[in-house]
């Protein structure tokens, strides 16, 4: 084995970030939409360049004219595909209809009528896969570029089955879904010329679930005590309602941990093969860390969302009641108040949402990101340097679908 | 001259040359020289670029600028330098330090791309998805239809506040008997594919609605609001017209197939809802207002060939054009429904041109329909 170790670090700070997410926001508000691409790039800029890895920061050259031609490109795809599989979809959903005499055959014809969704859940893999594909391409470490390969139909329909799997299983086989994935994806992923393996065994992820299984076992347990408590057995019915809000709630917390936990496994049991040897990983993010900072981080986004929101509201309340002074009784037309009022409500409607936007993103995200990535260390780095660069890709439709979808996430 | 030392990845590979940087003003250059480079770097100051939106402020990364295949024109290798007077003098003296270019054509291809887009979204929802809706609906067989409107109309009683289906069905004897001869006068010669099946709903809105396969719902605010039986002909007449035209299946094929495309091309950002939301308002309103202009030709068609005087459909529209309060006019074109005062013009217009009517229910039925929910 080689020498030499790096640990993660990240720069980034609150001020800088959420002033780039508010105005990118605002921006994107006054041209309906337009300056998405462009601001979901600037962000990304700001985000990789706060990584770094032995001083020396990722970086990220996507642009945002890429971006947006990627999208109309999708557009015209999306819009002939969608519109003719959707009416053809609905139709045969139609042929297949009968009299529906009791309310649950009522709500299996609702099922046929909304069979529609079937048309866009294969694009939806499609464009995740080509999203991270471009993410990839457009991301540097040294000067030498990351990369994946063109795989996102074979991508597409084994998520579809691993999705079914994992439904038909009651959720016993997700920690095969999760690594299949995570392995097809990790083993087509490249650093310059230098390939990612994705090792271990997808029985390796049932610790992670840990937290799952007892949730199960308590929601399990809350059903049969309400299914057995009869109908005057208040004290029992109270004991299953309680039983079932604390797995709920356990529940949701194993989610958490199943996703911290096994990103700390696949971690571990990664290798980047390079020609002067191999790079290897870990990670150990903390769940409890991750979950606090989703609370506390949330709390307080809403808090100062809210405060601020009843600031403007003052002033906006203020404006309307200058503008009905000035015009007056006596020339007051029907409309001028109610066009004021509606402009001050969409401005103040859009600000708060660029504001809590913002807010979320450097109390809960970017805390999130910056943890993560401080638990990560990269062992044997000496391999690192004779690295060579690849050529560069062009990127598809530059996660034009992803963004068409809305399956891209806030950046 | 002085010189400051940096870091320079020369953007073939990964390793990491620790270089000294001199700025050769003369020649107007950063001249760049390290143990590890094989050759001297001359990196001239007009083709320099720094990394925008980056979150190191002590330190600047540059690059130099080129014309290259890539996303960004700009050549693989990195220079990070930390040395505040360096960078300083550098903002000086590089006007194009922060430029971001793009490559040749750019504007063009922009201008193209969002005209293809357009176009091809108009072409779906205005005329592809419109003419594939007609054929379909032709397609379906008649009592997957029936079996379609009937689940429509039971979601409708669901919607307006029936704890169990029927539980809104208005019925008796006489009432029925009423309705079935409104039905049989205005439906008698006439070669129909659907046989109408009207149902009154114990309802205050004054409306009604035609359902596929020939499913006519009518609330008790229309018949409460009626100034006769006239007005309850019209509207019938007008439903049976949406019935035969095969209107509430050929808008739902066309709803199934545009949906979602809207808010695809508007996204998801901020403020991005109320813009789909006014779009889709307005293409609905497109199809809409088309099918109800040719619903009311058909029932006047309907009203004469029955002899059923036309004023009460005249008055029927006047009654709601007050119900509606005077709106501006721009709202029109957000309407499914043409402008009540136009119509109840041309039902007017229709009724000075027919020339022998009877009332639509004698007495005695106008009676027993109005009590149809009593």
């Amino acid at each position: 084995m080689g020498s030499g170790q790096i640990s993660g670090q990240y720069v980034g700070k609150r001020g800088p970030l959420f002033g780039l997410a508010f105005t990118t926001a605002l921006l994107t508000a006054l041209t309906v939409g337009i300056y998405r691409f462009w601001g979901k790039t600037r962000i990304r800029r700001y985000i990789w360049s706060s990584v770094s890895g032995d001083g020396d920061a990722f970086e990220y050259t996507g642009t945002g004219v890429e971006k947006f031609l990627g999208f109309l490109v999708a557009m015209v795809v999306l819009a002939i595909y969608l519109g003719i599989i959707q009416t053809i979809l609905f139709f045969f959903g139609l042929t297949l209809f009968t009299e529906a005499e009791t309310m649950a055959q009522q709500a299996a014809q609702v099922l046929a009528l909304n069979i529609t969704f079937l048309a866009v859940v294969p694009l939806i893999f499609f464009a995740q896969y080509r999203a991270r594909r471009y993410k990839l391409a457009r991301t540097r470490w040294r000067g030498v570029r990351f990369g994946a390969e063109k795989a996102a139909w074979g991508y597409s329909w084994r998520a579809m089955l691993h999705g079914l799997v994992t439904l038909m299983s009651l959720g016993f086989l997700l920690p095969r879904q999760t690594f299949c994935l995570a392995k097809y994806k990790a083993d087509r992923t490249w650093f310059g010329d230098a390939k990612f393996e994705q090792r271990g065994k997808w029985t390796g992820l049932y610790p992670a679930m840990k937290q799952l299984f007892f949730a199960g076992i308590i929601l399990v347990l809350g059903a049969i005590v309400l299914a057995i408590s009869g109908q005057g057995a208040v004290g029992q019915l109270v004991a299953g309602f309680f039983l079932l809000i604390i797995g709920f709630i356990w529940f949701m917390i194993g989610l958490v941990s199943y996703r911290v936990r096994s990103l700390d496994y696949l971690a571990n049991h990664l290798v980047l093969e390079g020609q002067h040897g191999q790079v290897r990983f870990a990670a150990s993010p903390m769940t409890g860390t991750v979950i606090t900072t989703m609370i506390a981080g949330g709390l307080a986004a809403s808090v100062l969302s809210g405060i601020a929101l009843s600031l403007v509201a003052l002033v906006t309340g203020a404006i309307w009641a200058v503008t009905g002074a000035i015009i007056g009784e006596s020339a007051f037309q029907p409309g001028v108040t109610e066009l004021v009022g509606l402009t001050a409500f969409a401005g103040l409607y859009i600000g708060a949402l660029a504001l809590s936007g913002g807010l979320i993103l450097v109390l809960v995200t970017q805390p999130i990101i910056a943890h993560i990535v401080k638990t990560i260390t990269v062992r044997n780095t000496g391999a690192l340097a004779a690295i060579r660069q690849r050529a560069s890709d062009r990127g598809a439709d530059a996660e034009g679908f992803a963004d068409a979808l809305d399956v891209g996430g806030a950046f | 001259m002085s010189w400051v030392s940096g870091f320079f990845y020369d953007g073939e590979t990964a390793g990491r040359h620790s270089v000294t940087v001199e700025m050769e003003e003369g020649a107007g250059a950063l001249l760049l020289t390290g143990p590890t480079l094989d050759d001297v770097q001359r990196w001239p100051l007009h083709r320099l670029r720094a990394l925008s939106d980056h979150a190191r402020e002590t330190s600047l990364t540059l690059t130099l600028h080129a014309r290259t295949k890539d996303e960004s024109l700009r050549v693989a290798a990195r220079l990070i330098i930390t040395d505040k007077d360096l960078i300083a003098r550098l903002k000086k003296l590089c006007p194009d330090l922060s430029r971001q270019d793009m490559q040749v054509g750019s504007w063009q291809k922009i201008v193209k791309c969002s005209a293809l887009a357009a176009g091809a979204l108009a072409l779906m929802v205005l005329v592809i998805l419109p003419r594939m809706a007609n054929t379909l609906a032709e397609l379906i067989p008649v009592d997957r239809e029936i079996a379609f409107g009937k689940s429509v109309t039971a979601q409708m009683e669901t919607a307006l506040g029936a704890s169990k289906l029927g539980d809104l069905h208005c019925s008796n004897a006489e009432g029925n008997a009423a309705l079935e001869r409104l039905v049989a006068r205005l439906t008698k010669g006439q070669a129909l594919q659907y046989r109408p099946e009207v149902q009154v709903l114990n309802h205050k809105m004054v409306n009604a609605f035609a359902a596929p396969g020939g499913q006519i719902v009518m609330m008790r605010g229309l018949i409460d609001n009626a100034t006769g039986p006239e007005a309850v002909a019209a509207v019938l007449a007008h439903e049976i017209g949406h019935v035969e035209r095969r209107d509430a299946t050929r808008h739902a094929l066309r709803a199934a197939g545009s949906a979602g495309l809207l808010s695809m091309a508007m996204g998801d950002f901020t403020g991005g809802a109320i813009a789909v939301f006014l779009g889709e308002r307005l293409l609905q309103a497109s199809y809409t207002r088309e099918a109800e202009t040719e619903a009311d030709a058909f029932a006047l068609e309907m009203l004469n060939a029955s002899g059923v005087d036309s004023t009460g459909m005249a008055d029927f529209f006047n009654q709601m054009q007050k119900l509606e309060g005077q709106g501006p006019e721009v709202l029109n074109y957000f309407s499914t429904h043409p402008a009540s005062a136009s119509r109840a013009a041309q039902a007017r217009g229709n009724a000075a041109t027919q020339v022998e009517t009877t009332p639509a229910l004698n007495k005695k039925d106008w009676a027993a329909l109005k009590a149809i929910c009593g």
